[in-house]
């Protein structure tokens, strides 16, 4: 390892999980961000405070503590709207994952927009949560699926993607960032969206933390990510939308909280977010959600970016020089996120022999089942970076895979 | 090498793990059900014949996995051939037991039974699941 390249975030101690010791006595080296990330000591110490100090409903009293609560909630939600360059608030929902986010989508776009026999492009590396929510569709209401395939890079095929479109086409949702290959959606697929007017919805789970965001930028219809891969709680999740879409589609969940006037007759609804945010919200976890932002802002998504880049393209090199490794998803660049397989050992073993050496990896079809059936693959073992991984880990990682190797083939 | 790996990973649980017995579908065959596990993606499918003594007289899987999975699955179909359904239900019961690491006595497993080498499944109870779904498998396919 060559110690001058290395760019040093050092934030290490700013997670206070990374001083555990696995089984006792092993360092713990994360590369599982892509699951979930590990939490800062702000994240955890400003959501105790939230409760111990400030904690109640929102919007609803006008006492202090509700006072205090809302305006925590709120100002998370200016965080995101700035983290993501959104045009306003109202653009900003709150939702419990990512997940629910593009079954809102899927759910309140179809009843707004669409009918039997109309389509919607999706990919073969989608996450189970993009694909999912439009089964639902396909299952209840005849609504057409449609896949574009994938070239041996790990990149969408353009042209094929192109080649879907139909008169009856919708509504479009792809991977901002594919969670198993680590790559980045090709902007063509976006302008091609863009010049059909057709909507595009992206997953920003696995971009969120690891890409800069500019939504108006990207020229997206719909963004959704998650707070827990951000550096954030569970629990919490955004949805954002363009006012213009999001005004037209009917509210998903009826509840408090999103009415405009109720009488026993019937209710109208309130204006955005609200309109979209029944029931009482993740409050605690928006606000965590936010200080993960500003966490991520102090270190400057910039270094981060460049920080992680470089981890993952010295992982890379490493890996692809081992003849026992193969790499999913060719030679393109990744963010932060690498699968692999050792020939001829399973996932599973890989990942266990690694825990016991206190290395934490993914292994399974990452909710991208059938992706795996298109690889070949019944499943992969996935490396994933975040801000407090080091190139030392690399090479700690890269030792225990030939000892991995060793004792599986003995 | 750290003993729990060791533990795990016994000599014969990688040899039946890269050689598994009894792989193939069972014919003719009265039962089978299909194993799965949905947060891998391992499955298998699991036949066997049972007579009108209720002996299982042949049973065998195919499917793909981990070695904790195809080894078990391969260390069952062994263990099973030849035994009365009430036997094969006990062993069940006490395989469970066995790699979840639970403190119930064995009634009919013991240190000798190949099958005990998945003990150390219990040391890393995210692989449990790989470990008994042949097994789930073979219960199901007795209820229906």
């Amino acid at each position: 390892m060559d110690d001058s390249k290395t760019l040093n975030l050092n934030v290490r101690k700013d997670f206070p999980i990374l001083s555990k010791k696995i089984l006792e006595k092993k360092d713990l080296i994360y590369f599982d961000t892509a699951a979930s990330a590990q939490k800062p000591n702000t994240v955890i110490d400003e959501t105790n405070d939230f409760y111990k100090n400030h904690y109640s409903n929102v919007s609803r009293g006008v006492h202090t503590l509700s006072v205090e609560s809302t305006f925590r909630y709120e100002d998370a939600r200016k965080k995101v709207q700035k983290f993501l360059n959104a045009r306003s608030e109202n653009e900003i929902i709150f939702t419990k994952s990512a997940t629910e986010g593009i079954n809102l989508v899927a759910q309140t776009f179809y009843e707004k927009f669409m009918q039997k026999g109309d389509e919607v492009i999706l990919s073969l590396i989608e996450h189970h949560s993009n694909l999912i929510p439009w089964f639902f569709l396909r299952d209840k209401y005849g609504v057409v699926l449609k896949f574009a395939n994938i070239q041996p890079s790990g990149e969408i095929d353009i042209d094929h993607f192109n080649s879907l479109f139909t008169n009856k086409t919708k509504i479009v949702s792809l991977t901002h960032l594919s969670n198993v290959f680590g790559t980045e959606l090709n902007e063509k697929a976006i302008s091609i969206c863009k010049n059909k007017n057709i909507p595009i919805l992206l997953d920003g789970c696995q971009s969120a933390a690891h890409l800069k965001i500019d939504v108006q930028k990207l020229g997206c219809d719909f963004f959704v990510f998650s707070g827990h891969k951000t550096y954030g709680p569970a629990g919490i999740g955004v949805l954002y939308g363009t006012e213009n879409l999001l005004s037209e589609m009917p509210p998903y969940q009826g509840g408090g909280g999103m009415i405009g006037d109720v009488s026993l007759e019937g209710a109208s609804y309130a204006e955005l977010p609200a309109k979209y945010e029944a029931g009482t919200p993740p409050l605690v976890e928006a606000h965590g959600l936010g200080i993960a932002i500003d966490y991520m802002n102090k270190i400057g998504l910039d270094n981060i970016i460049e920080h992680e880049n470089e981890i993952t393209k010295y992982a890379f090199n490493k890996l692809n020089e081992i003849d026992f490794i193969e790499i999913h998803g060719g030679d393109n660049k990744r963010n932060s996120i690498i699968s692999f397989n050792i020939k001829n050992v399973h996932s599973h073993e890989v990942s266990s022999f690694l825990d016991v050496e206190g290395i934490a990896i993914r292994a399974g079809h990452h909710c991208c089942q059938p992706l795996m059936k298109h690889l070949g693959v019944n499943s992969t073992a996935r490396l994933s970076f975040g801000v407090y991984n080091s190139l030392e880990e690399v090479d700690k990682f890269v030792i225990a895979l030939h000892k991995c190797k060793e004792f599986f083939n003995k | 090498m750290n003993d729990l790996i060791n533990d795990l990973y016994q000599e014969i649980i990688l040899d039946h793990g890269r050689e598994p017995r009894n792989f193939g579908e069972c014919e003719p065959h009265n039962k089978s059900a299909d194993g799965h596990n949905p947060l891998c993606g391992d499955n298998l499918k699991l036949t066997f014949l049972l007579n009108d003594q209720n002996i299982i007289e042949d049973i065998k899987f195919t499917g793909e996995g981990c070695a904790i999975s195809l080894a078990s699955a391969s260390l069952m179909t062994e263990k099973l051939k030849g035994k009365k359904i009430e036997v094969a239900e006990e062993i069940f019961k006490d395989f469970t037991n066995l790699v979840s690491g639970s403190d119930e006595d064995l009634k009919v497993l013991n240190e000798e039974d190949s099958l005990y080498a998945l003990k150390g499944v219990g040391g890393f109870p995210m692989r449990v699941k790989c470990a008994t779904m042949a097994w789930h498998a073979f219960n199901q396919a007795l209820k229906d």
